[in-house]
């Protein structure tokens, strides 16, 4: 027979150009019928090879068994095959990693020094809290054994079993500070022992205070940078708690940072002065400002130094921090940021954008800005960087001719630089331009002195938008933290823009004028553009606005007649339908104001221009009454009406009056003309009371199914309005039928279900048509979605009136719903721009710009709903993450008792959203079943020895499988265990009941355990709940990030040393 | 901790995935070529820190702004280097330093070098387990346990000396591989 080993396989598929897929799955095949022969060489050569392959995406969890298998082996290289099939291949959901407890035990026992690594290399990969628990007391052992290599593995996977099983370190702790504190331990030992030290550090820095004198020393005479780099992270989180610690450090840091050749070494060291909030204990000392003098000035020589991007890239990411709390500091190096904005890497410049955007005044903004829009318009973007890399969504295959350039290529550093960083990703374009928004549009405008400039500067950067086009395939794979996580476009990056633009012009009304001359002359580019640009292809979301402001401001503008061309351009059709319903609305106001302006008397010319002005807007408006967006039909429809109207009122008018059509002067302009537009703030809304007899959650009406149904029965087309209602409600003819059961199903069978089948014939008989339609009108007065005809006479809130008054009685007035007062003056409306003695920072200075704040209402009695809502939201968060300490309390740790109140601060539960709280209760729960379920397990030998405990077993399963119980119960339980557990890790086993524990001797239950885990019956009974729960806890943690720990992590805030 | 080691080559094959945590097969695929897009877009005059893939993103509704004096088990430095044909990629939480993580890379590198003799991809193709086996000397459950690559190469050679060997000459030692065996290719 014909057998591949790992290098036959992959020069095969080298050899299999083009139809490697087809060679892997024979390949699988093959490793299939190979790995369940009983041959052990051919064992693990096929599993070698299933792991090679699943590199690439080929799932072996099927295999898992076969792992085992071949762990087990008794040689060495095989075995070492085994693990590292475990190590890529067992996932949380695999089962027979039950089955391997005591392969494991035996192997970390084994003599051999490479023979333990394999297990203790392999555990932090697919420990579980079960298999943490039977193993630490194998573990332990080695943590003193002879050889250092063997020591420091163990040390870590003690770490890892921990995170699984936090009981972990109360044994294991102990050990692992008497080596840190051992002078003659090995180094790399000391080295491991930080390094988890520091990664427990974190999470309960103060249990790690006493070590600081050990810590201290290592730092000062370890000589070791990685090390060093290590403990100054812990230190980092240990000066926050002693503030004794920074008069410490201070010397030796700063002897590191004047010293050290190693830049990693000396980043960290002015790092951890950041993070551990040094700089503020300091400030004021002179030893304080010596030292953040230095720092700072270190980082600049960071950025400076030339050809190393990295060291510019963690020097601003230090920037970044130290801004936040002495941002004088960081601007005295304004000059080489600036720099870095101009930087080839994207990265970086993206790092200076922002921190440049933390130094932002009134002084340096029109600079930056400026710097940042040169930059824009010199580097153009290109759609092929974007394109390049969007292999994002294929399977990566293990091709046999992709070995890049070269694979005999000695591995060595590519330093070319001769890439040219010409081109912007449309990415970073829209990270500047969204950059150069927030930064000018900071504390309502505070730092703009020139709205002149800042409105052209809004001008500019439309056109700057990248394409539509390389956006979209450049959102596919990429994202950038700092930035945002979910995708700006093109078209919402220049909506932004005119949402700016729309803001200066309500808010700041002296340059209201130049913003509506900016707007005018984006609508009007737009239409010479697109008469020549294929449509679509620049992003329009600012054209909304702009048509918006036009609209609203038309009175400021100057050319009327070309703007209302410009909006009822045919090309117009072609925008987004956003757009268009902003252009809509624009026209009418155009318009009205284009009436207003006409001076003179009625004559013929003017009834011609009229007519002429009407016959153009109807013949826009036209098509769209047909299309498909709503909003757009619906303000078409409205106005193709109005316009007709008008038109007909113009045609109609007296040509010997020398007045205007009264429809045109007073009517129209009335319609859409008001009062001036205030900026509003956005909480406003939802500081108005809301009336306590107004009961949202009451439907308007609880016979909209039946009136739905009502409404698709046959309705003879004789009114205009019946004719609408038909136009909305019914479905094309043919498909009635259908509609009719689809209605059906929706309600409960009433008597009106009947009416289709009687419709028919009614057509028929006229009066009783008549008379049906009364009664359905009757019938759907109550129904806002049903619009009244015209017979109705009451306005457009009839409906809800009488819902109001049907349900509350009459003693309700809709209209005395105080959101129609607002503007009545009877609550004080704060008004920036007239407030100006009392708001000084209102006003501009420098060209006393008025800027308009948001309106807002100061209710005096709006207290009471809004902060009653706060309250008991904090109140409902407050006591979840009270019920969460609780739970860290009682769980897994219930049996001990800890010191001290303070356990529950940890700072894995601190200021945890509510979502948190749960998983973390879900977590412990599952957690606690599966601890009690091994409990349960191990005594089953019990049972089989010792006749009385036979009986408690069973007891003890069932209530297993009753899976939700209260953690105090479980912890009144504990508690009531005195010999329950003991301190050295191992589970006795004991009574449930408590009155009489049962304390076997060690030996004793090993044998027990062994004689149990033979019992197959038992094992797969275990393998059974195992699943159970496994799968129980699959759903619990399913986690949003992947790689995150920290369900498991979490736990740590439970231990205290 | 170290969250993930990944190398691939220029076109994206993966020639080494050492995840520290249990991840779904294909969530693993998909990290990396998330990844590999971030990565082969950048210049080589770029620095070595990538921005978080699509994937590793934080959730939006988290608070992004994160207190600086605060680490977190969220996966938040994606360090990489690139040799000849071969992207090496380190996934770590805040816990780790950047630069020093650049000199691990190095340090692995090295350590390869030295065991394979002018390492170069191929050496990595056929010798996967030996890749593995370096990498355990170097880095335990996402904890470093080793960054001297003397010690590391001893460690890798020790594994393979203290140990009965197979039968087998293509399972054999991984410090006797070296170049002749891919050589006739």
């Amino acid at each position: 027979m014909f057998e591949k080993s790992l290098y036959d396989l992959i020069r095969g598929l080298r050899n299999h150009k083009g139809n490697e897929r087809e060679y892997i799955q024979n390949s699988l095949r093959e490793c299939r019928a190979e790995i369940r022969g009983s041959d052990m060489d051919l064992k693990a050569t096929a599993l070698l090879k299933l792991i090679y392959l699943e590199m690439f995406g080929h799932d072996m969890s099927w295999a898992s068994f076969h792992v085992l298998e071949v762990m087990s082996s008794a040689k060495y290289l095989q075995k070492r095959v085994g693990y590292l099939g475990a190590v890529q291949s067992f996932r949380p959901d695999t089962e027979v990693l039950m089955l391997a407890t005591n392969l494991l035990k035996k192997d970390i026992s084994s003599p051999s020094v490479p023979t333990i690594t394999l297990p203790l290399v392999t555990l932090p990969h697919v420990i579980t809290s079960s298999l943490a628990m039977s193993l630490l007391s194998d573990l332990l052992p080695r943590l003193s054994h002879s050889n250092p290599n063997v020591r420091k593995k163990t040390v870590v996977a003690l770490y890892r079993l921990a995170l699984a099983y936090p009981e972990t370190l109360r044994p294991a702790w102990p050990k692992i500070k008497d080596l840190l504190t051992s002078e003659d331990e090995d180094s790399s030992v000391t080295a491991a022992v930080i390094n988890v030290v520091c990664e427990l550090g974190w999470r309960r820095p103060r249990d790690f205070l006493p070590l600081a004198p050990r810590l201290f020393e290592l730092l000062v005479d370890g000589g070791n940078n990685w090390m060093a780099i290590k403990i100054i992270k812990l230190f980092a989180t240990l000066t926050p708690l002693e503030p004794r610690l920074v008069k410490k450090l201070l010397p030796p840091l700063a002897t590191l940072i004047r010293t050290t050749p190693a830049m990693s070494l000396l980043y960290e060291c002015i790092n951890g002065i950041i993070q551990g909030g040094i700089l503020e204990s300091v400030d004021g000392i002179r030893e304080g400002e010596e030292i953040a003098a230095l720092c700072v000035s270190k980082l600049r020589g960071m950025i400076v130094v030339e050809g190393d991007p990295n060291l510019k890239y963690v020097a601003l990411l230090a920037f970044k921090k130290i801004v936040l709390s002495h941002p004088d500091l960081v601007s005295n190096h304004r000059d080489v940021i600036m720099d870095c904005i101009e930087d080839l890497d994207v990265s970086i410049r993206l790092q200076a954008l922002e921190l440049s955007a933390g130094m932002v005044n009134k002084a340096n903004l029109i600079d930056l800005v400026d710097r940042l829009l040169r930059q824009l318009r010199q580097m153009p973007s290109t759609s092929g960087m974007a394109n390049r890399g969007c292999n994002s969504g294929l399977r990566i295959e293990p091709a046999a001719d992709s070995d890049g350039e070269d694979p005999e290529l000695v591995l060595r550093l590519t330093k070319d630089s001769n890439e040219d960083g010409s081109v912007l990703p449309p990415r970073y374009r829209i990270a500047i331009i969204e950059q150069i928004l927030d930064i000018c549009a900071t504390n309502t405008y505070a730092n703009i002195s020139d709205f002149e400039w800042y409105i052209s500067v809004l001008v500019q950067l439309v056109g700057l938008v990248p394409a539509e086009s390389s956006t979209g395939s450049e959102s596919g794979g990429t994202s950038d933290a700092q930035t945002s996580v979910t995708h700006t476009t093109g078209e919402e990056i220049s909506a932004h823009i005119g949402r700016e633009l729309r803001n200066v012009a309500v808010r700041v009304i002296s340059v209201r004028s130049e913003a509506v001359r900016a707007a005018a002359s984006l609508v009007l580019a737009v239409v010479n553009q697109i008469s020549n640009v294929v449509v679509g292809s620049t992003p329009s979301g600012a054209l909304r606005f702009a048509a918006w402001i036009v609209g609203e401001y038309a009175e400021q503008l100057d050319d009327l007649d070309g703007m209302l061309s410009a909006l009822t351009h045919s090309k117009v059709v072609t925008l987004p339908s956003a757009t268009l319903s902003a252009y809509l609305q624009a026209i009418p106001k155009v318009l009205v104001i284009i009436i207003s302006r006409a001076s003179g008397k009625w004559d013929r010319a003017s009834q011609s221009v009229m007519s002429l002005l009407m016959a153009r807007i109807l013949y826009f408006l036209e098509p769209l009454t047909a299309k498909p967006s709503l909003e757009v039909q619906e303000r078409a429809v409205e106005l193709a009406e109005l316009i007709r109207v008008a038109s007909q009122a113009v045609a109609d008018h007296s040509n010997y009056s020398d007045h205007w059509p009264l429809l045109l002067t007073k009517a129209i302009p009335q319609l859409f003309g008001g009062m001036d537009i205030n900026p509003v703030a956005p909480s406003a809304q939802g500081r108005i009371p809301l009336p306590t007899d107004i009961d949202l959650d009451i439907p308007f009406s609880s016979t909209l199914a039946s009136v739905l149904q009502g409404a698709t029965a046959g309705i003879s087309p004789d009114s205009e309005a019946e004719d609408f209602a038909r136009f909305y409600t019914q479905r094309p003819a043919g498909s009635e039928s259908e509609d009719q059961t689809t209605a059906s199903r929706l309600i409960v069978p009433g008597p009106e279900a009947s009416s289709y089948q009687t419709s028919e014939e009614a057509n028929t008989d006229t009066s009783l048509l008549t008379r049906k339609r009364f009664e359905r009108r009757l019938k759907n007065k109550d129904d806002p979605f049903y619009i009244a005809g015209e017979d109705v006479s009451s306005g457009a809130s009839t409906p809800f009136h009488d819902i109001i008054k049907n349900t509350n009685g009459d003693g309700v007035d809709v209209d005395s719903i105080p959101i129609m007062n607002l503007d009545l003056g009877d609550r004080v409306i704060s008004h920036g721009s007239a407030e100006v003695s009392n708001a000084p920072s209102k006003t501009r200075l420098a060209k006393k710009y008025q800027i308009a704040m948001d309106e807002n209402i100061d209710v005096d009695n709006v207290s009471d709903f809004p902060l009653e809502v706060g309250s008991s939201g904090q109140a409902r968060m407050g006591k979840a993450s009270k019920k969460s300490l609780l739970q860290v309390d009682s769980s897994g740790l219930g049996g001990l008792a800890l010191e001290g109140t303070s356990s529950g601060v940890g700072a894995g539960t601190e200021g945890h959203s509510l979502e948190d709280a749960e998983m973390i209760k879900a977590v412990q729960e599952v957690e606690r079943l599966r601890l009690e379920m091994q409990r349960a397990s191990e005594r089953v030998p019990l049972s089989q020895g010792i006749s009385p405990e036979g009986t408690l077993v069973k007891k003890k399963q069932k209530r297993v499988k009753k899976a939700p119980r209260t953690d105090a119960e479980i912890t009144r339980r504990e508690e009531a265990l005195p010999g329950g557990r003991k301190h050295d890790g191992h589970v006795v086993a004991s009574n449930v009941e408590g009155d009489a524990p049962v304390i076997k001797r060690k030996k004793k239950r090993k044998a027990d355990l062994r004689r149990a885990l033979d019992n197959v019956q038992i094992r797969k009974e275990i393998l059974v709940r195992q699943r159970a729960i496994d799968h129980l806890e699959a759903r619990a943690i399913a986690l949003p990030n992947e790689l995150k720990l920290d369900g498991k992590a979490r736990h740590l805030g439970e231990w205290r040393d | 901790m170290i969250n993930a080691v990944l190398v691939f080559n220029n076109s994206g094959q993966p020639r080494l995935t050492k995840f520290y945590t249990q991840l779904d097969t294909s969530v693993q695929q998909r990290l990396i070529s998330e990844i590999f897009t971030l990565v082969s877009n950048r210049p080589a005059s770029a620095c070595n820190f990538l921005p978080l893939p699509p994937l590793l993103a934080p959730p939006s509704t988290s608070t992004t702004t994160t207190d600086p004096g605060h680490y977190s088990d969220n996966p938040t430095n994606i360090t990489y280097r690139h040799y000849a044909t071969l992207y090496f990629i380190l996934i770590s939480t805040s816990t780790e330093s950047p630069l020093a993580l650049l000199d691990l890379i190095q340090v692995f590198v090295e350590s390869l070098d030295s065991l394979f003799n002018n390492v170069c991809e191929l050496d990595l193709i056929f010798n996967f387990e030996a890749m593995h086996a370096c990498l355990a000397e170097m880095v335990v459950g996402g904890v470093v346990v080793e960054t001297r690559v003397k010690e590391i190469v001893k460690g890798v050679r020790d594994s393979d000396k203290g140990s009965v060997r197979g039968k087998e000459p293509k399972m054999g030692p991984v410090g006797a591989v070296g170049r002749g065996m891919w050589a006739g290719r």
